[in-house]
């Protein structure tokens, strides 16, 4: 019989600060509170709630949230005051696990998609799909980021931005390589990735940045490969495929060839496709719609186009990424979390932060904000094949261990087949929690 | 009214001598009291939640059912084979910066303890990077390994006349040779400061007798110095092994236990698992082992060199 232990007090007190000193290196908040202060104020009986986020500080998506939509919602909701407490992505999740063990959560937070199933699986995160707003907001999402909020069969999440990369093309390149536009299918992908190299000059065809699954997906998915089965239980027979090897094959090949970059192995070394890109290193790569306004911002910015992921065997499958909403399970406040929530993914909000950035996704804005954003349209359309990673708590490790074969592929140190095989088997101990 | 004394003074009440002796029992127990409670519940209590959370499927959030499961994580560890590798490079790690550390610091502290010009900024300078941070050095080492424009490129491009760009950090052995480097730069001064307290405090007069007596100088440290410096060397041995066991920064910060896995060692493996992918009663398990081998591993040093002490 298996024996069921639960000690919150001390325990949590010792995890907190094992949590908290190893990161205790970390950069700090940028939020001008306290992230510990999650209170109402009792007095003018106003209830304060604490909203977690990895906003952009550097560009205007923080800022926007702080004076645009959060006194928007304020407005429209007296007596309820949201403290943004913004933290650098990567504390951000060690935040919050050593605030949730100790008892003292914020009463929501803005998840990266891929921590959801994770969160889920410790018991950390209320089920939200039965709560009754849940369901319309659920229907008018897209498929993929809502997919991304499941686990077991439940609904812990609510969808609240999306992206997904598009082919970034160097129309000067292409232009002096005698290529009239971007290519629409893989073999046309490859075939001018090595017709825009020129080794002389450093200039790589194509740029992949890097083994792990966001970059190399979109490829192995629109060749008709994969990483799991549907139901996130096994890799066996999916990451080991056919399409996923020939695809494998092809990139560590063009590698080898050097039509692709420095980006793909990685290393200090590596320049990143948005490094790279403008600066002639890269004639084409996969990238999402951050990349526009910073390129907008160079002087003088590159002449370029963005098309869809370019179609294999089963098409053009783009990978699906951006934040989900949590709510801790046993959070304070539950009644104003539930309307900052719904706020959240309203109108006004998601258009809002659809102009700094953060692509809706809630599918009835997508016209909105194309209107107001022309160069989302190529990742709009792009969305709506584009297939979330494997929603599973063990996404991180199988991460790590595809990578990690990919990498021993490229290195030379064992075959497509035993790598990608050796893969499979070990994403079937990270799957096996699922 | 208070009672005086003839003399107009008012008594001294003299304790007795049952209270004397409770309190002479009880004041270095209250000195210890602040740092004792600290340490019972920053490390031992820790210590003991850890080998308990190792026996169960532990979830961090309060409240959350966590299974009992016995042994399991302790099998999954022993058959793991990143385990396997980390426990090799943190072995490597031992092996390699421990007796380097030693030599360098023994070495530099015998060059000190003489009259050389400029004593005081050598010493400062061999200490520096003992109180630099170690996330600081880190960066900079990986700065200087870097495969574009890091120093050891330039130096390496130098020597070869053409242009070098290796990446250090990206491959296994050139990956962890540097760790190790970063290791012994920073923990030489550690050692040296050490040593050279114990030379200073070592009598005088034996050396000179010995020379009188026509030691030469390798007689002289087998014979007199190394043994009367054995309770640094002890000391130093014994810390350094128990650091070198805890690895962790300069590989989290430059090769992240890359490039697969091939640079992990063990604490980084477990704060991986623990932090990354949410295997908490994993890495309790590792971090459990590691202990019972770490202190297993300092008693025994410390029970040989002191039944050896003629080395």
């Amino acid at each position: 019989m298996a024996l069921r232990r639960n000690r919150p007090g001390l325990t949590a007190c010792a995890i907190g600060c094992a949590a908290l000193a190893l990161t205790a290196c970390s950069s700090s908040s940028s939020s001008s509170s306290s992230p510990s202060s999650t209170s109402s104020s009792s007095a003018a009986k106003t209830v304060t709630l604490q909203f977690w986020s990895a906003y952009n500080t550097t560009d205007a998506e923080a800022s926007t949230m702080a004076n645009v939509v959060i006194p928007q919602f304020e407005r429209e909701n007296p007596g309820i005051k949201v403290d943004s407490v913004v933290y650098p992505y990567a504390d951000l999740l060690q935040k919050f696990l050593a605030a949730a063990a100790a008892g003292d959560p914020p009463n929501i937070m803005r998840s990266d998609i891929i921590w959801v199933p994770q969160l889920a699986s410790q018991g950390v995160l209320l089920q939200l799909g039965n709560l009754p707003w849940y369901s319309p907001i659920a229907a008018a999402a897209l498929p993929g980021p809502l997919a991304t909020t499941k686990w077991q069969g439940q609904a812990y999440a609510l969808p609240l931005d999306t992206n997904t990369q598009a082919l970034y093309w160097n129309k000067t390149d292409f232009k002096a390589a005698g290529l009239a536009g971007p290519p629409t299918t893989l073999a046309q992908l490859y075939a001018d990735a090595a017709k825009l190299t020129i080794k002389s000059k450093q200039q790589f065809g194509l740029g992949v940045d890097g083994t792990d699954i966001w970059n190399v997906a979109p490829y192995i998915w629109s060749n008709g490969g994969g990483f799991t089965n549907a139901s996130y239980t096994s890799a066996t027979g999916v990451m080991s495929d056919s399409g996923t090897m020939a695809e494998v094959s092809t990139l560590a090949n063009l590698l080898k060839a050097g039509d692709i970059g420095s980006d793909f192995r990685g290393g200090s070394g590596a320049v990143s496709g948005e490094t790279g890109f403008p600066k002639g290193e890269y004639a084409m790569y996969l990238d999402g719609p951050w990349a526009v306004p910073t390129y907008t911002a160079l002087q003088p910015p590159p002449d370029y186009g963005i098309a869809p992921v370019p179609s294999g065997a089963a098409g053009s499958i783009s990978t699906v990424g951006g934040e989900d909403l949590v709510i801790p399970k046993n959070a304070a406040n539950l009644a104003a979390t539930e309307k900052f929530a719904q706020f959240l993914d309203s109108q006004f909000a998601q258009l809002a932060m659809a102009k700094v950035g953060q692509m809706s996704a809630i599918a009835t804005f997508g016209a909105q904000e194309v209107a107001a954003t022309p160069y989302y349209s190529t990742f709009v359309q792009q969305l709506k094949t584009a297939e979330a990673r494997p929603v599973s708590p063990g996404y991180t490790k199988l991460d790590t261990d595809f990578s990690n074969e990919l990498e021993m592929i490229i290195d030379g140190k064992v075959s497509v087949s035993a790598g990608l095989s050796a893969a499979a088997q070990q994403s079937n101990t990270a799957l096996s929690g699922s | 009214m208070i009672p005086v004394s003839r003399g107009g003074r008012r008594p001294v009440a003299r304790p007795s001598a049952a209270a004397a002796r409770g309190r002479r029992i009880a004041t270095p127990y209250l000195l210890l009291l602040p740092a004792g409670a600290m340490y019972a519940v920053f490390t031992v209590y820790p210590l003991f939640r850890q080998f308990d959370i190792s026996f169960y499927n532990w979830h961090i959030f309060p409240g959350a059912s966590n299974p009992f499961t016995g042994l399991s994580n302790y099998s999954q560890v022993l058959h793991d084979p990143v385990v396997r590798t980390a426990a090799l490079n943190t072995l490597l790690y031992t092996v390699i910066t421990v007796p380097a550390q030693m030599l360098l610091g023994l070495v530099a502290a015998a060059m000190l303890t003489d009259r050389l010009p400029g004593r005081a900024l050598w010493r400062a300078l061999i200490f520096i990077p003992v109180v630099t941070s170690w996330v600081i050095v880190s960066y900079i080492f990986a700065y200087l390994f870097n495969a574009q424009d890091g120093l050891a490129n330039s130096v390496a491009s130098l020597l070869a006349g053409h242009a070098m760009h290796i990446d250090w950090l990206a491959q296994t052995w050139t990956g962890n040779a540097v760790i190790w480097l970063v290791g012994i730069w920073k923990g030489v001064g550690w050692s040296f400061v050490i040593f050279l307290a114990a030379l200073d405090g070592m009598p005088r007069d034996l050396v000179e007798a010995g020379r009188i007596d026509g030691a030469s100088e390798p007689v002289l440290w087998r014979k007199v110095i190394i043994p009367s410096i054995r309770p640094a060397i002890v000391f130093v041995l014994v810390l350094l092994v128990i650091g070198a066991s805890q690895v962790f920064t300069q590989v989290y910060l430059m090769t992240q236990g890359g490039p697969y896995d091939s640079t992990q060692v063990l604490y980084t493996w477990a704060y991986q698992q623990a932090f990354t992918n949410f295997e908490f009663s994993y890495a309790a398990a590792l971090a459990s082992l590691i202990a019972v081998v770490v202190l297993a591993l300092s008693v025994a040093e410390v029970q040989v060199l002191r039944r050896n002490p003629g080395g």
